[in-house]
């Protein structure tokens, strides 16, 4: 084994992750080059020093804060819901109606109608188009799988 | 994963959002902690750990009771933190995610990692790592994943994740050893 192999395998070494013939050839090769028998000691400390690393435990009222800042997310969450479903659908009654009473009106132009039909039909398809994107990202996703456990 | 776990999980997928509270303060201070490693700044830390518990609880019902939770958890925290580090850059703000985070401070407890100064320096250097090898880090050393799990959560060969860990380590010496220690 090569210095530049063992150096590829040392931190699966430490790990006791590496296969029983890699360790055997990783340990062969330690017991005859001094330098890398080196940089493993030296990556066992900072390993140690890494594994050593931990978050002190927050306290009660820490812990309480924290917990209510969740739980009013959670809440405002149902609130987001209503009010965007309810802003949807005031939005596309009004819609509704502005348009049904521009295309009624004879004294509107042909023009300014056909516009504005047309700007809708476009907002309609650039919607149609987002969401079917987003729901394909979503499929594809290799990160979903993380969701689905 | 113990009973008392389980139950909770069940009483969360059954709707019962008080039942999440226990679950969310058992495993607050480790998800505030991580997320201060990936993204360098504790205030971001807290809130992407927080916003990940949401995201948690949204999808409770699609998790597998008996499973661990924590590490399906980590792995949505995981993502968070990337898409918050991606949006960093594409904004092209401070670069507290590329070489120039600060340190936990000692006015946001949740997020600090133990008082020792060995560890303390530990954590500084680690902190101004690039995110890749910040992630590989927390994923070994804080989550206390295996080599085949880290594989699968990054769609990389067991091999990948060997070379990356290790250069992330080399890195981390690299800088401590820059700073004297």
């Amino acid at each position: 084994m090569s210095c530049d192999e063992f150096n590829r395998l040392a931190s699966g070494y430490v790990d006791g992750e590496l296969s029983e013939a890699e360790r055997q050839r990783f340990e062969t090769h330690l017991e005859t080059c001094d330098a890398c028998r080196r940089d493993l000691a030296n990556l066992r400390t900072l390993t140690e020093d890494l594994d050593m690393m931990h978050f002190k435990e927050p306290g009660d009222a820490e812990l309480a804060r924290y917990w209510s800042g969740v739980y009013n997310r959670l809440e405002r969450n149902v609130g987001w819901i209503l009010f965007s479903v309810g802003a949807i659908l005031t939005l596309c009654y009004g819609a509704f109606k502005a348009i049904e009473e521009l295309v009624r009106d004879p004294n509107v132009s042909a023009l300014l109608k056909v516009g504005v039909c047309a700007l809708i039909a476009g907002l309609v398809v650039l919607f149609v188009s987002l969401l079917r994107e987003r729901l394909v990202v979503r499929k594809v996703d290799r990160y979903a799988k993380e969701i689905d456990r | 994963m113990d009973q008392t776990e389980t139950a909770l999980i069940q009483r969360c997928q059954a709707g019962d959002k008080e039942a999440f509270g226990p679950i969310v303060r058992k495993y607050a201070g480790r998800a505030a902690g991580a997320a201060g490693v990936l993204l360098g700044c504790p205030h971001d830390a807290q809130d992407a750990s927080q916003e990940a518990f949401v995201r948690a609880w949204r999808n409770i019902r699609r998790f597998k009771p008996g499973y661990p939770f924590y590490p399906w958890y980590a792995a949505i925290l995981r993502n968070i933190c990337r898409s918050r580090l991606r949006r960093r850059s594409r904004r092209k703000t401070v670069a507290l995610a590329d070489g120039h985070a600060s340190p936990a401070s000692d006015g946001d407890p949740v997020l600090l990692a133990e008082q020792d100064e060995r560890r303390q320096h530990v954590y500084g250097a680690l902190l101004t790592l690039k995110p890749a090898f910040r992630e590989i880090l927390v994923m070994k050393h804080f989550h206390d994943m295996a080599y085949k799990e880290m594989a699968e959560a990054l769609g990389v060969p067991i091999g990948t994740v060997m070379s990356r860990l290790h250069n992330a380590r080399q890195a981390l010496r690299k800088v401590l050893e820059e700073d004297g220690s």
